[in-house]
């Protein structure tokens, strides 16, 4: 207003002293107002640009420490940076970093991270932090832990909650801030800094490192993310110990390792849990994972328990690779005593029952020992030996710990061989039969003949059935070949009957295995192959050992009562070898009884006679045939005849024939005799 | 030179000598004398200023520089008084130069050439003070560090045992406060 009045004044009529005066006093005056103008205007210019550049530089310190926190993978070298950061940004002389302790009560332990422009003046200080710990609301961190904000203290000498004053006054610091790293509201660190000054609060600086302290919290839960999904990747969710994954890749290290430095030695324990599945199919998986868990848990005390030679703790990974199969790595150890000493412990640890859904659940293991000591060149090699030893444990009874040993692994190996080769030989129908004849010890008559399987390889060698009926009722090939056996040796008798009907009605049998017994349709597939063949179901004779028969009586008994409904005979072979009582021997109806060759072999012992004897007595009263396997001697044969038994079948008679030389046994015997059978 | 201290120039001047002596110094020395705070001037016109009142007042040029710094402490207090505040003494002050004055300057000012002061504190308490600068500007400090004292209600010694006007490579300034 002032300026606009001087303009609309009118000029003085005359120049006056006084009017100059005046004139003068009111430029003045102007010039005093834009002077204060141009100050004003300069302090406001200033203010701006401090704010634009420590905003600048704030910008500069948040892209600092976002690049790391977006680059790095480790949590510490982005505190690292962030401290160092803060440091160059504030020009303050030292910054800290704790972490929230991982274990124990809630508290702030130092993070090893830490900056400092001149060390060695802050040196006491330095080493008091590098010690201190903070639960929430205690000091400068511990209130940060407290309210999740971040805290200034102008002058720490002047504060009532700092306990690190007096050494902090010491080496000369005196305003400090501090601020959270913060996942959503959790606090996981605290980064403090100090200074030579005592400075007021600046919430533009406390809102900048608010914004650090998210940004780190980022890492540490992304570092926590990955964690989580590698401790899930390497883990067994149901029990929580390592898995297949990473168990493989230590034992690779340890592998390494020995290979290395040789007294760097290991041992790999293979555990697999015996009549598992029976708790999962009787009282369901929930009970079958209870289980495991509680085993997990024994077996864990025991693993973390364990002591080596020198009572120092044994360096023992325990996993679970699947289902009821745990594994242990011990490494640094001399040999496998220190592993058969585990499994001792182990199975000991199993010997209280375990409490499932109520009920006490009785629990044992089979063991298998492989150690470094065969000098292996891979992972893959020490466990396929572990788990041979654990088979040999399991095959040998159960409950029992094996050590690998290079038979275990010749015998596999030479196992595996066989299969393929079986297998092939059942596509390639490798197999003949050969015919052992049955002779009427009256008058001694061709009455029959029994099947025997041979397997003819591929180089001509004609291979025995104990070479290969183990493994082909191991892996149920037996099924396949029984089959064929049936319908080979009926089509056998079929085209002997119409060749030679003067020999008489002449009988066949074969062998049935348990696995093909067990079939569910055992009795349509003989039916099967009696129908096509064309001969009376009454010609066949089915020989089935005693291990048949106790497996579950009820059903055999049907079985055996079917067939022999359809016309079929059936005869128990090889008795007195089993443990078949004679109670089953009553209930199950069989035709004939093969007394086993043993027994014959025995006849001119001690007692010899008293036990075939026997055997016919049982037979008689059960009116059962009697066939006496083995008769090698004229000598046997005259005795089983005096004894009253009806039929032999051995050496003195015949070996097993080729279906040739048999046939020519029966065409000699082709003189009717309507007697026989 | 940043116009802060020509205005701070001009202000000393005004308040000892009145504005016509500020005037007549800038017509001695043939410059507009428009000064900014915030803009920057040649050093020229800052030595040819300091020429001016030297022949006006008759004083040697260190002499002018010395009362100039002298001066200029009160004013600048005045405008900047946070500087000031968080001190209890006129050595801590000037200790802050470099670690909070001069780093003000430079947000102030993008890319200001501020000069660096090593300082050493002995026993005693006194500071040595080395100044390394094209501008040969060590009494202009030596008055600064004076009006400190002033400020703080303190006296000090400030002597020059060596100095780049005399031919030395650098000037170092001996600061005693007297107990």
């Amino acid at each position: 207003m002032g300026a606009l009045n001087e303009r609309k004044a009118p000029a003085p009529p005359e120049d006056t002293v006084a009017e100059l005066n005046l004139r003068l006093l009111k430029l003045e005056h102007r010039f005093q107002r834009e002077r204060a103008a141009r100050l004003h205007a300069e302090a406001i210019a200033e203010k701006g640009l401090r704010d634009l550049y420590e905003r600048q530089q704030q910008l500069v310190l948040l892209e600092t420490i976002a690049t790391v926190a977006n680059q790095s993978r480790s949590v510490e070298e982005t505190l690292r940076v962030a401290v160092r950061a803060v440091c160059d940004h504030t020009g303050w002389s030292y910054g800290n970093a704790y972490r929230l302790a991982t274990a124990g009560p809630p508290r702030l332990t130092p993070a090893d991270v830490w900056h400092a422009a001149d060390p060695d003046r802050l040196a006491p200080f330095i080493a008091l932090n590098q010690q201190a710990e903070f639960v929430a609301g205690q000091g400068l961190p511990g209130r940060v832990l407290g309210s999740g904000r971040a805290a200034w203290i102008a002058d720490v000498a002047e504060d009532d909650n700092f306990p690190r004053a007096d050494a902090a006054r010491a080496c000369g610091l005196h305003a400090a801030f501090a601020f959270p790293v913060l996942v959503g509201h959790d606090v996981l660190g605290v980064l403090e800094f100090f200074h030579r000054e005592p400075v007021s609060p600046d919430e533009q600086l406390l809102g900048v490192v608010g914004q650090i302290g998210t940004q780190l919290g980022r890492v540490v839960e992304r570092r926590r993310a990955e964690d989580k999904l590698m401790h899930d990747a390497s883990h067994d969710p149901l029990t929580g110990l390592p898995n297949r994954l990473l168990f493989v890749d230590r034992l690779e290290r340890a592998v390494a390792a020995h290979r290395r430095r040789s007294e760097l030695g290991f041992a790999v324990l293979f555990i697999d849990l015996d009549r598992f599945k029976l708790v999962n199919d009787s009282m369901g998986h929930a009970a079958g994972d209870d289980l495991l868990v509680q085993i997990a848990g024994r077996f864990g005390r025991v693993v973390s328990e364990a002591r080596g030679a020198d009572a120092a703790p044994l360096v023992a990974t325990l996993a679970r690779l699947g289902g009821d199969e745990f594994t242990v790595l011990l490494e640094d150890v001399g040999g496998e005593a220190a592993a058969i000493e585990l499994a001792e412990a182990l199975q000991e640890t199993l010997r209280r029952p375990f409490q499932i859904e109520g009920q006490d659940i009785f629990t044992s293991a089979s063991f298998g020992v492989a150690s470094c000591a065969a000098g292996y060149a891979g992972a893959d090699e020490i466990m396929r030996d572990a788990d041979l030893a654990m088979y040999r444990a399991k095959a040998e009874g159960r409950a029992r710990i094996e050590v690998f040993d290079q038979s275990l692994l010749a015998d596999a190996k030479r196992r595996l061989a066989t299969e393929t080769d079986l297998r092939n030989a059942v596509r390639n129908k490798e197999f003949i039969l050969h015919y052992q004849p049955i002779f009427a010890l009256d008058g001694e008559r061709l009455v029959g003949f029994e099947a025997l399987i041979r397997w003819r390889r591929a180089d001509g060698e004609i291979a025995p059935p104990s070479d290969f009926i183990g493994i082909a009722e191991e892996t149920g090939l037996i099924v396949f070949i029984g089959q064929w056996v049936m319908q080979e040796a009926f089509a056998t008798l079929a085209a002997w009957r119409s060749a030679y009907p003067e020999a008489g009605p002449v009988t066949m049998s074969v062998n049935v295995s348990p696995r093909q017994f067990h079939q569910p349709d055992f009795v349509g597939q003989v039916m099967a192959a009696v129908r096509s063949s064309g001969v009376d179901p009454s010609a066949v004779r089915l020989e089935i050992t005693e291990s048949v028969t106790i497996q579950d009586a009820r059903r055999t008994k049907s079985i055996l009562d079917e067939l022999r409904a359809q016309g079929v005979r059936v005869s128990i072979d090889d008795f007195g070898t089993g443990y078949s009582s004679l109670s089953y021997l009553q209930q199950l109806s069989f035709d004939t009884l093969k007394i086993d060759r043993s027994f014959v072999t025995a006849l001119k012992g001690a007692g010899g006679e008293e036990i075939v004897r026997t055997i016919l007595d049982l037979a008689r009263s059960l009116e059962m045939d009697v066939v006496a396997e083995g008769a090698e001697t004229a000598a046997h044969v005259e005795q089983l005849r005096e004894m009253g038994c009806g039929f032999a079948q051995g050496y003195f008679f015949a070996r097993p024939l080729e279906r040739e030389a048999a046939a020519a046994l029966l065409a000699a015997a082709s003189t009717p005799d309507p007697g026989a059978d | 030179m940043k116009g802060v201290v020509f205005n701070l120039l001009e202000e000393a001047v005004v308040r000892e000598f009145g504005p016509d002596v500020w005037d007549d110094l800038l017509l001695r020395a043939d410059l507009s004398g428009a000064y900014t705070s915030l803009g920057n001037y040649d050093d020229e016109e800052i030595l040819a200023l300091v020429e001016a009142a030297s022949a006006a007042l008759n004083l040697p040029r260190a002499e002018v520089l010395r009362w100039f710094g002298r001066r200029a402490m009160p004013i600048l207090k005045e405008r900047y008084g946070a500087f000031f505040e968080r001190h209890a003494s006129s050595k801590s002050f000037v200790l802050s130069v470099n670690s909070i004055i001069h780093p003000e300057v430079r947000k102030l000012y993008a890319g200001a050439s501020c000069p660096f002061f090593h300082f050493r504190e002995d026993a005693a308490g006194a500071v040595s003070m080395d100044y390394d600068s094209s501008r040969r500007m060590c009494d202009l400090a030596h008055g600064f560090v004076e009006g400190a004292a002033d400020l703080f209600e303190e006296t000090v010694d400030v002597s020059h045992a060596a100095c780049m006007n005399h031919g030395d490579a650098k000037c170092v300034m001996e600061i005693r406060w007297a107990r």
